[in-house]
C-alpha cells in the first residue's frame, strides 16, 4: 500500500461501504466526492484523512494476521480518481478503523446528493 | 472535518435516511447524526482481540457470557449476564442470552456438539454495540450486535435466527473454515442461515410446513417494504423497498451473480444452497433438524469440506453424507439430489 495522491480539483474520490449481515443494494452505493467543490483546505484534510485511513489499514493487516477473520463484519473501499478518471490509488479498510472524519465525509457526500447537487 | 457550510452542510444523518429526509429530519435524527460526530476512535472494537473468559467443562452446558458496549464500539464491554443469572431486565441482553441458548441446544441436543468448539467454548456476546449500529457480526471470536438505528432496523437481537447465524460463523471457522469470498463464502453465509434458521424452528417446535423460512424476521421496522433480510423458501423476495433495494438473491445457478461487491456476493449467491436445503428438508418433511439438518451438519464437519469448496463440492458431500448415513437409494438421498438438482447445482 502508498500514500494517496494529493488531491487537485480534478480528483474524485470514491467511498463505498460493504459487507454486514445482509447485501443491501440500496445501501452499498459507492459515494462520491468531486473535489472541485471544496477548498484546497477541505481538500488537505481529506487527503490526511485518507492517509490515515492507509496507515490504519495496514496496522490492521498486520494486527490481523494470524487471527481468524470474523464474517459480517462492514469495510470501506476508498479510491481516488484523477482527472482523467482513472484510479490512481484504493484502500480497504475496516469500518472501525475508519478514521471518523472520514464516515463524516461518506455521510455528506449523499448529503449532497439528496440536494440535488453534485456529490 | 472542516467548515461545509459554504458548500450546503447541515447535520450528518444516517445514509438512508438522507435520501427521504431533508433538514427537516426529527430531533431522534438529528440526535443520531450528533452522536456519529461524537464517536471516539480511541473506544473502537479491534475484531479478535478478546481474551476469551472459561468455557465450560461440562459437555450438555453452555458457558455464555451477554456484554453491554453501552452505545460504544468496545469489545467486549461490560459483563451483565453470565451462565446461570436470572434476566437482567435488558431486553436485548436477555435476548442475546436466550438465543445463544437457544443456539447451544439445538447443536449439542441434535448434534452432539458442545459448543462453538465442540469443546465448551465460552458464548461470547456484546450487545448495545456502537449507537444507531444496524448490524451484527463475528469478529472471530465473540458475537456483536447494534440496536439498529429504530428507523430502519430494530435491535438485532430480536432475530433469534440472526443469534444462531452469528455463532454458526464460529462453528464454521473451527471446522472447514470456509474461505469468506465467492462460492465458499456463500456456503458459509448458507449454513449459518440453515443452521440459524434451524435453531429458532427447533426453539418454536415448528415442522418444516409451519416455518415462514425467513431470515431476521422483526428486524426491519415497519417503514421498510419487507418480510426479512432473506428468504430461504423464495430467495429473492425477502424485500423490496425504495431505500434498501431490492433482495438480490438468485434462487438457481441461472442466475448465480458474478460481482465483486459483498466479498464475491456472499450474502447474494446464498440463496441458491439456500433453497437446495429448504428443497431436501421439505421433501422429507417433519422436523428440519432431525434429517436434513443432520446431513448439513454433518458436511459441516467433514474432514473433506475444504476451506474452497464449491456449491458442486458441498453438494456432493451432502449426498454422500445422505447415503452413508441413510443408504444410497434412501429417501434423504433422493430428497438431497433433489434439492440440488432443482438449483442447478447438480445435474
Amino acid at each position: 500500500m502508498s500514500q494517496p495522491p494529493r488531491l487537485t480539483p480534478g480528483s474524485v474520490v470514491r467511498l463505498r461501504r460493504e459487507g454486514g449481515v445482509a447485501h443491501f443494494p440500496g445501501l452499498s452505493q459507492p459515494r462520491c466526492i468531486r473535489c472541485d467543490r471544496y477548498s484546497e483546505a477541505q481538500r488537505d484534510e481529506l487527503w490526511q484523512l485518507l492517509s490515515r485511513a492507509e496507515a490504519e489499514a495496514e496496522a490492521e493487516a498486520e494486527a490481523e494476521a494470524g487471527r481468524a477473520p470474523g464474517a459480517d463484519r462492514r469495510r470501506f473501499r476508498l479510491s481516488v480518481e484523477d482527472a482523467n478518471g482513472a484510479a490512481s490509488w484504493a484502500v480497504a479498510v475496516a469500518e472501525e478503523a475508519l478514521p471518523p472524519g472520514l464516515i463524516e465525509w461518506w455521510r455528506r457526500a449523499e448529503t449532497q446528493a439528496e440536494n440535488g447537487s453534485a456529490p | 472535518m472542516t467548515d461545509h457550510s459554504a458548500s450546503g452542510g447541515r447535520s450528518f444523518l444516517p445514509p438512508y435516511l438522507l435520501e427521504r429526509v431533508a433538514s427537516a429530519g426529527s430531533d431522534h435524527q438529528r440526535e443520531c447524526a450528533r452522536q456519529t460526530l461524537l464517536v471516539d476512535q480511541q473506544f473502537r472494537a479491534r475484531g479478535g482481540a478478546t481474551a476469551l473468559p472459561p468455557g465450560s467443562p461440562e459437555r450438555g452446558v453452555p458457558a455464555r457470557y451477554v456484554h453491554s458496549a453501552e452505545q460504544r464500539q468496545v469489545l467486549p464491554g461490560r459483563l451483565v449476564r453470565r451462565e446461570g443469572e436470572g434476566d437482567s431486565g435488558d431486553p436485548a441482553v436477555d435476548e442475546a442470552y436466550r438465543g445463544l441458548g437457544a443456539t447451544y441446544r439445538l447443536f449439542w441436543e441434535a448434534y452432539e456438539r458442545h459448543s462453538i468448539d465442540a469443546e465448551g467454548m465460552a458464548l461470547l456476546a456484546t450487545v448495545h454495540y456502537g449507537r444507531d449500529y444496524e448490524n451484527a457480526f463475528w469478529d472471530g471470536q465473540q458475537m456483536v450486535f447494534g440496536d439498529g438505528d429504530g428507523e430502519l432496523f430494530n435491535r438485532f437481537t430480536v432475530a433469534l435466527d440472526i443469534v444462531a447465524h452469528e455463532l454458526t460463523h464460529g462453528v464454521i471457522q473451527h471446522e472447514a473454515a470456509l474461505a469468506y469470498v465467492g462460492q465458499s463464502g456463500a456456503l458459509n453465509e448458507s449454513l449459518c442461515d440453515v443452521f440459524g434458521s434451524l435453531a429458532r424452528q427447533r426453539e418454536l417446535g415448528q415442522s418444516v410446513d409451519e416455518a415462514d423460512w425467513l431470515i431476521g424476521k422483526g428486524l426491519f421496522t415497519e417503514r421498510v417494504a419487507g418480510r426479512a433480510l432473506r428468504s430461504m423458501a423464495r430467495p429473492g423476495t425477502a424485500y423490496d423497498d425504495p431505500l434498501l433495494g431490492r433482495d438480490p438473491q438468485p434462487d438457481h445457478m441461472d442466475a448465480f451473480v458474478e460481482t465483486e461487491a459483498d466479498s464475491g456476493g456472499v450474502h447474494i449467491n446464498s440463496g441458491i444452497p439456500n433453497r437446495a436445503f429448504h428443497l431436501a428438508a421439505m421433501a422429507l418433511g417433519g422436523r428440519a433438524w432431525e434429517r436434513a439438518g443432520r446431513i448439513w451438519y454433518d458436511t459441516l464437519v467433514d474432514r473433506r469440506l475444504e476451506q474452497d469448496s464449491d456449491f458442486a463440492a458441498f453438494a456432493a458431500l451432502t449426498l454422500d453424507n445422505a447415503e452413508r448415513r441413510h443408504g444410497a437409494s434412501s429417501q434423504e438421498a433422493t430428497a438431497v439430489r433433489e434439492g440440488w438438482r432443482r438449483v442447478g447445482v447438480l445435474s
